[in-house]
């Protein structure tokens, strides 16, 4: 389990984030929708450690992360950036390697490893070219292959570990975040835990057991899609007025920006 | 497409499958350890090569048989012989290895540590940071740092030198870094800045110094090994040897930091720790380096680049491969300086900038194509 509690985050002494709390529990999605700038991402960088809290703390199983060792916290979670741009020649297999000896668990199936990293990103046979020359899409897929190197196992010594993502679809043709989605997924049904930024509310809707919502650095609604993606909040939340509706055969919700009244 | 065409096509394809599959594609390790190999015998041959070449005529020959104790009569080694090669010759290829080594090394951690392949110690004021406190050390030497001589000896200018290092790399660090992030043109336009700060200073202490300070100062403007000799080494060597020494242990968390910041901490690297102990060995390799032989310019961004073309970034692969090639490719550039003009020399500083300012120029070029710097 992950808890977030209480929340504070002041970015260049701007306060970005008041008192957010919520719990992400093994095997289950979460995923933190809202609008830009509503501190989504500072809520996951928060929770990953790299941020300094003003106020509130975060526990991974139990742990108060302050209290942990970098490494410590690499065993336990893996964090997927929005993008990351490298200005050195290195190839597919290194970049997705790093995630494997950074966690010190540099063993002889290696390769192993790495092969079937890129193969679950739908990115087998690329490990031979560089990282430079992908295009964003790919590159992305890359970077989440280096994180599932580093965190291979949903579950390890009988502890769920965590996948945090910010944005892990942005990027992606519909057919790779189909994949991606349900590799995050996966990942959740063996026993792991996923917190996602998400923009896509119909993939939200359709993957996430749980949904935050949040608007100016405040929680405006959490829980199960059905009961978070609604007209009322659409319209609190984004300003949208749009009707949602339910998609009979898997009822789920989803929104068009057809039905948007502009 | 004929059936039996589109067959071998495919069993090609399985073929070439299999092949990439056996040579891991995208692995260059095995790569990078054959090529350590060579560059080790490479620097070997370099290094004795220089022992042997020179103005005088003095053969390894002897000198190796009079070292294994089998002078016989006819063969004793002169005297003249002798103090060419063990107290002109061989502290200067030692010197030539440990500076060249220590620049390289330095080019690469810096490189890293601001994930960009222009940083270089000499590019960005560091070692113009670290001559000023060399120079510093000289001229005020005799009155208000004469206790620091009088404590640390012969250490004293190498300290001197790290100190400036140090507070310049420092500086460079905070003014470049915006969270987690190395802007490449703040960078370099930081370091300019730095660097003719530090060269200003230079020039009040050079203008208020006496004669025989002023013979000491030529020197640093230069950059050579011509001084070289075992007190020299004494005292640098130590220092270089030991910031080598700890630099193996950054290649992982070197290697995560090409990521950017956030990503290393991700992945569980603890990265205050990483920057401080990089900066500190840039500093002390540097300002070791810059004290015994001044300013050797473009040997940190020449020798890192060349070998990523080949192995890649792998830092466990990169480190101990730059020191071994930034070693022999100064001990060349010190063969070349003292044979060019022969019996006159050259400083070694004129024919490194030669070589490695068209390369800089050249890597600038390639870059704004690929990437729009």
């Amino acid at each position: 389990m992950i808890r977030a509690s209480e929340l504070s985050v002041s970015l260049a002494g701007r306060p970005v984030l008041h008192g957010v709390s919520f719990e992400a529990a093994p095997g289950r999605m979460t995923a933190i929708v809202g609008p830009n700038g509503s501190g989504k991402t500072t809520t996951l960088k928060a929770i990953s450690g790299e941020l300094h809290l003003t106020k509130g703390k975060v526990t991974i199983n139990g742990r108060d992360i302050a209290r942990l060792k970098p490494w410590e916290l690499a065993l336990k979670r893996g964090v997927l950036p929005q993008s990351t741009v490298i200005s050195f020649p290195f190839t597919v297999r290194e970049i997705v390697g790093l995630g494997l000896s950074t966690s010190g668990a540099e063993v002889a199936g290696n390769d192993r490893t790495v092969d079937d990293a890129l193969e679950a990103v739908d990115l087998a046979g690329f490990s031979g070219r560089f990282y430079q020359e992908l295009s964003g899409g790919e590159q992305q897929r890359v970077q989440l292959a280096r994180v599932l190197c580093q965190i291979a196992a949903p579950v390890s010594d009988g502890e769920p570990r965590y996948l945090l993502l910010d944005e892990p679809v942005s990027s992606l043709d519909i057919r790779h975040q189909l994949t991606i989605m349900q590799l995050a997924r996966q990942f959740c049904e063996q026993g792991g835990g996923v917190i996602a930024v998400m923009h896509d509310l119909n993939l939200t809707a359709m993957f996430s057991d749980q949904m935050v919502m949040m608007k100016a650095g405040r929680i405006r609604a959490c829980g199960a899609p059905k009961d978070v993606l609604t007209d009322e909040t659409m319209e609190a939340v984004f300003g949208c007025r749009m009707q949602v509706g339910i998609a009979p055969a898997r009822d789920v919700p989803f929104v068009l920006p057809q039905t948007a009244s502009l | 497409m004929p059936r039996s065409e589109a067959l071998s096509g495919a069993r090609g394809r399985a073929l070439a499958a299999s092949i990439a599959h056996a040579r891991r594609e995208g692995d260059r390790s095995g790569l990078a350890r054959m090529l350590i190999a060579a560059l080790a015998v490479l620097a070997a041959a370099t290094f004795a090569t220089s022992i042997m070449t020179g103005a005088a005529d003095a053969s390894l020959g002897n000198v190796v048989r009079w070292l294994a104790g089998e002078t016989a009569a006819d063969q004793a080694l002169s005297m003249r012989d002798r103090i060419i090669i063990l107290d002109i010759r061989l502290p200067r290829a030692v010197l030539g290895m440990l500076v060249g080594a220590a620049l390289a090394v330095s080019g690469v951690v810096m490189q890293g540590l601001f994930r960009n392949p222009l940083a270089d110690p000499g590019l960005v004021g560091v070692s113009s940071g670290a001559s000023l406190g060399a120079v510093l050390l000289i001229v005020l030497g005799s009155t208000a740092f004469g206790p620091v001589f009088a404590i640390f000896g012969f250490y004293a200018l190498p300290l001197g030198a790290f100190c400036g290092g140090l507070i310049t790399t420092m500086l460079l660090y905070r003014i470049a870094t915006r969270s987690g992030q190395t802007s490449v043109a703040t960078m370099l336009l930081a370091g300019i800045a730095l660097g003719a700060l530090a060269s200003a200073v230079t020039g009040v202490l050079v203008f208020i110094a006496d004669d025989k300070q002023l013979r000491d100062l030529t020197f640093w403007g230069l950059g050579s090994l011509a001084g070289a000799n075992w007190t020299k080494i004494l005292a640098a060597g130590p220092i270089i040897l030991l910031s080598l020494g700890v630099v193996p242990f950054l290649a992982r968390g070197l290697n995560a930091i090409t990521l950017g910041e956030a990503a290393a901490f991700h992945m569980g690297v603890p990265v205050q720790r990483l920057k401080n102990i990089a900066i500190f060995s840039v500093a002390a390799a540097t300002g070791a380096s810059v004290a015994v032989s001044g300013g050797i310019g473009f040997v940190g961004i020449v020798v890192p680049h060349l070998l990523r073309l080949v192995i890649g970034p792998d830092h466990r692969y990169l480190l101990p491969a730059s020191a071994l090639l930034g070693g022999t490719m100064l001990i060349f550039a010190d063969m070349l300086a003292r044979t060019i003009v022969s019996p006159a020399e050259l400083p070694i500083g004129i024919i490194t900038a030669f070589v490695g300012a068209p390369f800089f120029l050249w890597v600038l070029l390639r870059r704004r194509s690929n990437m729009g710097l």
